[in-house]
């Protein structure tokens, strides 16, 4: 069965490609279209997700490898990275704290419970960061990768889209807050928007999880 | 022929990289994620010499231009929150979108307008 599911995933996924080629909108991105649709036949043929685990361990085997080749385009760019260091900095510390905060207080706007309010404010960061940050804060780790998935996706999809309608046209700009906001995900379509965007969008995912692991201890219990 | 056994030996070297990261993470308790570490590690040995440009060139190209798929398996974990998304879906939908927006805008417009004033004054 596992081989059924990888096959099923990567059959998936080509076809999201070539729709979101041919039918360029946020709502044709490979990431949001291929996990509705492979949630979709899982549901419809009664699979748990524990028995799609198998093969979701096999199929992520690369995600850290291919996280590491984002050094690549980082290094073609560092020419560009280097000129604009300082507005890229005071960009993401300013970007990261403020989405924690207004993460943490739509949570409680919204009524959520504490255990929520501590998770959200871990969703902008990639998973490893985010469990570990959640847990030392108060907030549930399974959650937190929820979030950090919704997060993801909700980036890669709606943010060139935002980006655009607020006239945010300069692709350093674009990149840096993509991967500020929704990680690897985000990034994922950074690199496929612009080479300056990807760059930009895997150094913006590294710094932001920094930031967010060495400011939360101490930021969370402000708000 | 010659190109595809190159191909798999970057990816190869890549995984191995990473394991040496996750490795190394573990043991020094390195407080930042081993892909991260990892990404930082290649930059390094880029930026030296170390490690040319063209060993890792074409591997690394096609990691990049697929990572979303990576991430659709981990995504699809997203089902086994159906009885959360029933009841508190839309606030939580509403707490991630909100913020997110917010951070993006923030991020981007702060470093556009940041720019431009470095610009106009130089």
């Amino acid at each position: 069965m596992t081989i059924l599911y990888i096959a099923l995933t990567v059959a998936v996924y080509l076809g999201a490609r070539v729709i979101s080629m041919r039918f360029p909108s946020p709502f044709t991105t490979p990431v949001f279209t291929s996990t509705a649709v492979v949630i979709a036949i899982l549901l419809a043929f009664n699979v748990s997700y524990e028995a799609y685990t198998p093969a979701k361990d096999m199929m992520t085997f690369l995600l850290g490898p291919a996280t590491v080749a984002l050094a690549v385009p980082l290094y073609h760019n560092r020419e560009v990275l280097l000129e604009r260091l300082v507005p890229a900095v005071v960009g993401l510390v300013v970007g990261t704290m403020s989405t924690i905060a207004s993460a943490v207080g739509l949570s409680a706007a919204f009524g959520l419970s504490e255990t929520i309010q501590a998770t959200a404010a871990v969703k902008a960061v990639t998973t490893p960061v985010a469990i570990e940050a959640a847990l030392i804060i108060g907030g549930d780790p399974s959650l937190a990768a929820a979030f950090v998935m919704t997060a993801g996706i909700f980036g890669a999809v709606f943010g060139p889209f935002l980006l655009n309608v607020f006239h945010i046209k300069d692709p350093f700009s674009r990149g840096l807050g993509i991967g500020t906001v929704s990680h690897g995900i985000g990034t994922s379509q950074a690199v496929l928007e612009g080479p300056v965007q990807g760059a930009v969008s895997s150094a913006a995912m590294g710094v932001a999880s920094i930031i967010t692991s060495l400011v939360l201890p101490w930021f969370f219990p402000l708000l | 022929m010659k190109k595809l056994i190159l191909f798999f030996i970057q990816i190869a070297c890549l995984t191995a990289l990473y394991q040496l990261s996750v490795w190394t993470v573990s043991v020094l308790h390195i407080p930042i994620p081993a892909s991260v570490f990892g990404m930082l590690t290649l930059l390094l040995l880029l930026l030296t010499g170390v490690v040319p440009d063209r060993f890792i060139g074409s591997g690394a190209a096609f990691l990049n231009k697929h990572l979303a798929f990576f991430f659709i398996p981990i995504a699809v974990g997203l089902m086994a929150y159906g009885d959360l998304i029933r009841s508190d879906g839309l606030a939580l939908f509403l707490m991630i979108a909100g913020s997110s927006i917010i951070g993006l805008l923030i991020t981007a417009g702060l470093s556009m307008i940041l720019s431009a004033k470095r610009r106009s004054k130089q």
